[in-house]
């Protein structure tokens, strides 16, 4: 008897565990497979006029006002941050000249793109998709479609291209940026001219660097704006949709910013090997 | 008096909305469950039904917005689910949709709100008679002053007022107005009451409206129907239904 009520109570348990198993698969493929559709739906629209360039700037606009700030500050004490830290290990080995250009390479390639990628998921994919998640619930996207004027087109072109050309500037800036709070970092305690300073830091940079490093802010871009549209265009209903909405454009745009990186190094890997 | 005038407006003229046997199914709560209803050339059929009936979404189908399990719908004699995305939208630049919720474009103003649909759908594109148009449906519904206000300056009924001039903007020759008059005062529902009338009677357009209110309904309808558990359960004018035999359907006109 006692046997018996383990084994079902195992059995039970053993279910269970298989259907949430399912759930998350189920979850996972459903939410890859809504994403895929919404890309090429977003293809489609690119090249379907009316384009709306003036849309276009004002998102644009938006992402630069309210990022410049907060990528600047980070940015910054970055670059300062990454040289006092690695000031003494390379004093130890007598390579403090060396000190600009690791800091330079480390900003440029990656820390850079990453941390101003991850700055732009939390502050404008959210945004977006709060946006969009909030005129879903308010029924304002069925308003535009039941008028016959391509929401898609309208709100979600418009977006993922100004997020795809805006994040690659705003690494330029941040990278700017770190290098001059690394530059201030130095001269805490020794001293060293600009000019000097630019020398040995753009000295390791090679075209190697800053090509692949270019190109994956790009996809960063498009990732964070297409994640945030999706995620907000098709919110549930009620103001917990909304937030939810919010919440997993960020979560699932810092997860994909990730990936997208380690393909990218991936990939620059090969192409030196390949070029060499 | 309009009551009958309309009875004997709506002999045999063609029907702009024809829909038979309509069923919608939400994960297994069946809304819609036999649904078949006509309405003529300018036309105006009012739904009454308890909350959460299904009379949103009998009108969301009507536009493409939610698609039926099954059953047929057409619209200007065309099926609408066979219709590919452009000629929805063609279809939806015919038929306007009033939201129970006003859906409102809340970071544009109110100007922005009525030239959305005009620039989108390329009708016009002289801004001078774009501003013509949009003064001119802001002067129909009374809100000329609110021109440059956003959508959060204005109060319910002004959304409302605007929500209706935002669709009448595209001129259309089917409206379907969900809960026009739903919270607001007796004094604005009376004068959204008329302007629906206006609407029907200056430019010939059909239309649907949802309501619960008996004012409403009886000076705008036509005829109407009573929404109960996925069918039409009575029909008639205002007068007719109102006078019913039926202790039930009385039951929907009773005051107190
Ligand atoms: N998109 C949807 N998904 C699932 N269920 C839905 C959806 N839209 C509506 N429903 C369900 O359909 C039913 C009818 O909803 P509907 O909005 O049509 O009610 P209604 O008659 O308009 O009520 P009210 O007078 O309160 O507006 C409700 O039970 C609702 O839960
Ligand atoms: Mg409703």
């Amino acid at each position: 008897m006692k046997l018996n009520i383990k084994k079902i109570f195992r059995k039970q348990n053993n279910q269970i565990q298989h259907s949430a198993d399912n759930i998350w698969l189920d979850t996972f493929l459903l939410e890859l497979g809504g994403l895929s559709r919404f890309t090429v739906q977003f293809f489609r629209e690119l090249f379907r006029p009316p384009y709306e360039h003036k849309e276009f700037l004002r998102q644009a606009n938006k992402i630069g006002l309210s990022t410049l700030p907060l990528i600047g500050i980070t940015a910054f004490i970055m670059g300062l941050v990454l040289t006092l830290q690695s000031k003494p290990v390379m004093a130890e080995f007598g390579a403090e000249s060396w000190l600009p250009g690791m800091v330079s390479v480390s900003i440029v390639r990656e820390i850079g793109p990453v941390i101003t990628a991850l700055i732009c998921a939390g502050k404008i994919g959210s945004g977006i998709g709060a946006e969009l998640g909030s005129m879903r619930v308010t029924e304002q996207i069925d308003a535009m479609e039941v008028s016959g004027t391509n929401p898609m087109n309208y709100l979600v072109v418009t977006r993922v291209l100004a997020t795809t050309f805006m994040i690659p500037i705003l690494v330029f800036y941040a990278d700017i940026i770190s290098f001059y709070g690394s530059y201030v970092a130095i001269n805490l305690h020794d001293f060293m001219s600009l000019r000097l300073f630019m020398n040995l830091a753009f000295d390791p940079l090679h075209y190697f660097d800053l090509i692949p490093a270019t190109v994956k802010t790009f996809f960063f871009g498009f990732a964070i704006g297409l994640i945030g549209c999706y995620k907000g265009y098709y919110s549930e209903m009620g103001t917990e949709g909304v937030g939810k909405a919010a919440n997993s454009a960020v979560v699932i745009s810092s997860l994909v910013i990730f990936i997208i990186d380690l393909i990218a190094v991936q990939l620059a890997d090969l192409s030196s090997i390949f070029f060499n | 008096m309009i009551t009958e005038n309309n009875i004997l407006n709506h002999s045999d003229q063609n029907s702009v909305i024809e829909i038979k046997h309509l069923k919608k199914t939400f994960n297994g709560n069946t809304v819609l469950k036999d649904i078949s209803m006509n309405v003529r050339k300018s036309e105006n059929v009012v739904i009454l039904g308890k909350s959460g009936i299904g009379k949103s979404v009998l009108i969301k189908c009507i536009v493409g917005l939610i698609q039926p399990d099954s059953g047929s719908l057409k619209v200007f004699d065309r099926e609408v689910s066979d219709m590919n995305s452009n000629e929805l939208n063609i279809l939806r630049t015919k038929v306007g949709f009033i939201f129970q919720g006003n859906a409102l474009y809340d970071s544009m103003t109110v100007r922005e709100n009525l030239e959305f649909p005009l620039r989108r759908n390329k009708i016009l594109r002289d801004s001078h008679e774009i501003e013509s148009l949009i003064v001119e449906a802001l002067e129909n519904v009374k809100l000329l002053d609110a021109i440059d206000k956003m959508p959060s300056e204005l109060s319910g009924g002004m959304k409302k007022r605007i929500g209706v001039a935002r669709t009448l903007i595209l001129k259309p020759e089917i409206i379907l107005y969900d809960e026009p008059t739903t919270g607001l005062d007796p004094l604005t529902s009376r004068e959204i009451s008329n302007l629906i009338l206006e609407i029907q009677t200056k430019s010939k357009a059909s239309s649907i409206v949802i309501s619960h209110d008996l004012n409403c309904a009886k000076i705008t309808s036509n005829r109407m129907l009573i929404l109960h558990s996925g069918v039409f359960k009575a029909k008639g004018t205002f007068d007719e239904l109102m006078n019913s035999e039926d202790e039930w359907v009385r039951s929907y006109f009773k005051t107190e």
